[in-house]
């Protein structure tokens, strides 16, 4: 197999070397958006979370309701608090 | 262990590729037969290596999911197979850019290497199809681990057979019958077959963390809303927080 000379071989090993490069962008930029859908997601629970530590005090209704709403929006907020912080354990 | 995101292991991945790519365009002799293309063999061959290990890997993987029944390791074995798949894409370019420019063709349907490459690649491309072609996730995870094992054991049975087989037009770059590699080359060689395999684990880590982040989002919305359906949720089944073994 006789040697391809410098200037036609060096187009080869760079399409080879550069084409390896984009194969890992391409990977990089799909975990990026990946990344960007989590966040959204979580800024949508974050929310949800939010409104749950709002509800009781717009729940008019009687003393033992309003109780068994706080209970079960610090509950949600405990739920929450635990999940992101064992979110952050695992993004960097 | 839990899924965590690696800290140390991309910039060691980062350290270790980069030296081999160094050493590739300036420590190692171009070689005596194919001059300067040869040099492709140090990315192309430990990206194969890797792929076909990593498929090696997910097999073993997917025997302890089915042993123990603990989801991590279905998990685990489908994002083995997952980064080996595109190793595997990457294999395929490198090596069809090799075989241009040496054989003036991108691919040869009568070498061996080439076409058992190829067939193990498109069996393995069968596995999301099958995986996400069944909706129960405990049936899902046990079928997708019995193809990983059977394509597991298929991929060292393939090697060994085209090895057996008398034509060798496809270059053997290591521990051939003339000698081999240089020792400068073998270096070389090493250093990227290590990055290689730091590249891997560091993409396996990544995705396991991605999946694992993922499905604790869908408990958590589960936990929130009080709803059965986890909207964005992950594909594949639950990951546990705490799973037993290395990812």
């Amino acid at each position: 197999m006789p040697a391809l000379p410098l200037d036609e071989a060096g187009k080869y090993v760079a399409g080879a070397y550069v084409a390896f490069v984009a194969l890992l962008l391409i990977y990089v930029a799909i975990m990026a958006a990946r990344l960007e859908r989590i966040n959204r997601e979580l800024g949508e629970l974050a929310e949800i979370a939010e409104q749950g530590d709002d509800r009781p005090a717009a729940n008019p209704a009687g003393a033992d309701a309003g109780a068994q709403e706080d209970a079960r929006g610090e509950a949600e907020r405990q739920v929450f608090e635990r999940e992101r912080s064992s979110r952050q354990e695992v993004v960097p | 262990m839990s899924f965590k995101a690696p800290r140390i292991l991309p910039a060691l991945t980062v350290v270790t590729l980069a030296a081999g790519f160094i050493l590739v365009f300036y420590f190692a002799p171009n070689d005596a037969d194919q001059g300067f293309i040869q040099k492709i063999f140090y990315l192309h061959v430990p990206l194969a290596v890797c792929a076909l290990v990593g498929f090696m890997v997910a097999a073993v993987q997917a025997v302890l999911h089915l042993r123990s029944g603990d989801p991590g390791w279905d998990a685990r074995s489908y994002v083995s197979i997952h980064i080996s798949v595109i190793l595997g894409v990457a294999v395929l370019i490198t090596g069809s850019i090799w075989a241009r420019a040496s054989w003036g063709k991108w691919f040869v349907w009568d070498e061996p290497t080439l076409v058992s490459f190829l067939i193990v690649f498109l069996l393995y491309c069968t596995y999301y199809p099958l995986r996400y072609a069944i909706e129960d996730r405990e049936r899902q995870a046990r079928y997708a681990s019995v193809f990983a094992i059977t394509a597991g054991a298929f991929v060292p049975l393939n090697f060994i057979a085209v090895r057996l087989a008398e034509t060798l037009v496809h270059p053997r770059v290591f521990a051939t019958a003339e000698g081999g590699l240089t020792p400068k080359m073998t270096l070389t060689f090493l250093v990227c077959l290590v990055g290689m395999a730091l590249l891997w684990q560091t993409l396996v880590r990544f995705e396991l963390a991605a999946k694992s982040t993922r499905a604790r989002l869908g408990r958590l919305r589960r936990a929130l809303e009080g709803d059965e359906v986890a909207a964005g949720g992950s594909r594949i089944a639950p990951v546990p927080r705490e799973a037993p073994g290395a990812g």
